[in-house]
């Protein structure tokens, strides 16, 4: 077989972090011990924000970004279950907008989940999830004026934002709500701090649910993720030590893309088959030995393997001709 | 239309377009799907996440093998498959038909979504609340521009004389329509509403830089540092100072005209405001980018082995 190696390294490692979180949900599912999850002040206050939109009678506004369904947008739910099983309680009115079809679908049920498990399905109102519109700006300008005229009291907007994360973060300060955001955007996070009261970074926005549930297969998950994030650091540092002791070293042969070794070769290809081979490295005697650069030491090479042209030429038995194609056939 | 030189292999997934199989197959998925969807209703909750759950870990079954399965390399159209390659070459040839179907799924669901817009604004309207003429307006707006757009691209794709639309001379009022709803009132909304984002800045940044903590003196600081930085008037004042101070100290190298390398280089503005960039922010980047990749990583596995208590799964 003559497979192109595409780092086997990357796909080990990210199966030993998986096996690090699974062991870690079965060990939390079976122990009787709580595990520990440090305070996130942004969840902390989440109940306050719900008490100041009840006493103050005002709604409590949830945008989960303008992301497609998928796993931030799921947690993002997550979340703003828990904020309008609270807000229900306190029959403190909810708005959630979405901007995205298959989101809306999902956040429906979530809601109308949450009223009827807190038996009181009757204070659920239809339009507290609301699709405004998949266009980002339209997105914005829809979900600003909602928040300006519903004069909302907290607003939650975690997920998927991007330039849009400002306009709502300052229009909700704009009206004095407290605010709770996070995103999984570390571009857009800057905004959030600069404008929000509270602000979930980086994988705070993920630890929430297993915070606000403290269900142990959520908190075991967490740990998992704590064991993994080890990893990552015992695999930096000794990276750190190896790349320092590599690149201290000579080297006498050079690794060169294919049309600096062959160059003859190369310019004899078309384009579509440059385009294939551009990333085959072949290995040439270097004149005089010289220290190793960035991209010819082991570590580097584990993430990114050397491709040799060779290794993509790839002969295959061919089909037979097909039959004569049938008269009247749409193509 | 693609020539039939060009058209795509037929694979495992597809049939010979227009043939008798392919009316077959079509009509047999319609009644499976019409059947599954007349079961669901029957099921209940408990067996509904069953299969929830089901469709989840096929999906994701599928994606978790196409990524651990290596990919064919440099497959040619009338290629078959060495030992061994069988099962990579289904993968690839599956792919955009499952894209495919995930499509169509949203697709169905953005009738939903436009439902939802519906039921809002037609019900503002009805019961004659506050600001019910801006649902008014958003709802004439929705039905104009979808159905000039409509007509644009039914003229465009199956009219005659659809090469002639390319240019704008030829256009029919409809196009003109479109091109004033679309480019001239649309795009140009969406650019103002990006501009303001320069204004929410700066009230932002007001508030943020305050020195009120010694958080907010540090981001004060190194903001101040990198906007600095980009000025070259002050850059070039502030380095020709740093030069002139190490000739005055007589540092080894030290230089205004040749600007050789002596340790007070390291307080040259640009050298400071890179040094944040490179040693402060992109580690701390990096290093927010690992948490969310592995969260992301946890809740994916959580979703897709049905290990997700809590929320939505609740």
């Amino acid at each position: 077989m003559q497979w192109l190696d595409t780092g086997w390294f990357g796909i080990v490692i990210t199966l030993v972090m998986v096996t690090f979180i699974l062991s870690n949900i079965y060990r939390a599912d079976k122990g009787k011990k709580e595990l520990f999850i440090r305070r996130i002040p942004g969840l902390n206050a989440i109940d306050d924000a719900i008490g100041r939109a009840t006493e103050m009678g005002r709604p409590v506004i949830m945008v989960p970004g303008i992301g497609s369904l998928n796993a931030v947008s799921v947690q993002a739910l997550n979340v703003f279950a828990h904020v309008t099983k609270t807000a229900a309680q306190f029959s403190t009115p909810i708005k959630l907008c979405v901007a995205d079809a298959a989101v809306y679908t999902v956040a429906q049920e979530v809601i109308r989940d949450v009223y009827q498990k807190q038996g009181m399905i009757e204070r659920y109102d239809v339009d507290s999830v609301r699709f405004v519109s998949d266009r980002q700006f339209a997105f914005a300008a829809g979900v600003s004026g909602t928040i300006l005229r519903e004069k909302a009291a907290a607003t939650f907007l975690l997920g998927e934002f991007f330039a849009e994360s400002l306009i709502f973060a300052e229009t909700a300060n704009s009206v004095g709500a407290i605010q709770v955001a996070g995103s999984t955007q570390t571009s857009q996070t800057p905004f959030f701090i600069a404008a929000c009261d509270y602000v979930l970074i980086g994988d705070e926005f993920y630890a929430a649910s297993a915070y606000l549930s403290r269900v142990p297969v959520l908190v075991g998950s967490l740990v998992g993720q704590d064991w993994c994030k080890l990893l990552i650091a015992t695999g930096i540092l000794l990276g750190f030590a190896t790349n320092s002791l590599e690149r201290s070293q000579e080297t006498s042969v050079g690794r060169v893309p294919l049309a600096v070794a062959a160059p003859e070769k190369w310019t004899a290809m078309t384009e579509e088959t440059k385009s294939v081979f551009e990333a085959a490295e072949d290995e040439i005697p270097l004149d005089k030995p010289r220290l190793r650069k960035r991209n010819e030491t082991s570590v580097f090479r584990l993430f990114n393997p050397l491709v040799r042209e060779a290794d993509l030429r790839v002969e295959r038995p061919q089909k037979p001709p097909a039959p004569p194609a049938a008269t009247g056939g749409a193509q | 239309m693609i020539p039939l030189a060009q058209a795509p292999p037929i694979t495992f997934w597809g049939v010979q377009p227009g043939s008798g199989e392919m009316w077959v197959k079509i009509v047999v998925a319609l009644v499976v799907c019409l059947l599954i969807m007349f079961g669901l209703t029957f099921l209940p909750n408990a067996g509904r996440k069953a299969v929830v759950w089901g469709f989840t870990f096929a999906g994701g079954l599928f994606y978790v093998l196409l990524w651990i399965v290596p990919t064919p390399i440099n497959r040619g159209p009338s290629d078959l498959p060495r030992p061994g390659e069988e099962f990579g070459f289904w993968l690839q040839d599956a792919l955009p038909h499952i894209v495919n179907s995930a499509n169509i799924l949203t697709a169905f669901l953005l009738g939903l979504g436009i439902y939802s817009l519906l039921r809002v604004h037609l019900g503002r309207i009805a019961k004659r609340q506050p600001d019910r003429e801006f649902s008014a307006i958003l709802l004439v707006c929705m039905v104009v521009m979808a159905g000039f757009g409509y007509a644009d691209w039914i003229m465009r794709r199956f009219g005659e004389g659809r090469e002639k639309l390319e240019l704008m001379q030829n256009w029919t009022p409809v196009q003109y329509a479109f091109d004033l709803m679309f480019d001239g009132l649309l795009q140009q909304m969406d650019a103002a509403m990006f501009s303001m984002i320069a204004f929410f800045i700066l009230s932002a940044a007001y508030r943020a830089f305050r020195i009120r903590s010694v958080e907010s003196t540090v981001l004060m600081a190194s903001a101040l540092i990198l906007m600095l930085s980009l000025l070259g008037a002050l850059v070039a004042l502030w380095n020709g100072g740093v030069d002139a101070m190490a000739v005055a100290l007589n540092l080894p190298n030290a230089s205004v005209d040749l600007k050789e390398a002596h340790f007070l280089n390291n307080f040259k503005l640009n050298e400071v405001a890179n040094w944040v960039r490179s040693f402060l922010q992109v580690p701390a980047l990096r290093a927010l980018e690992f948490g969310v990749g592995l969260g992301a990583l946890a809740m994916g596995l959580r979703l897709w082995l049905g290990l997700e208590k809590g929320g939505i799964s609740a």
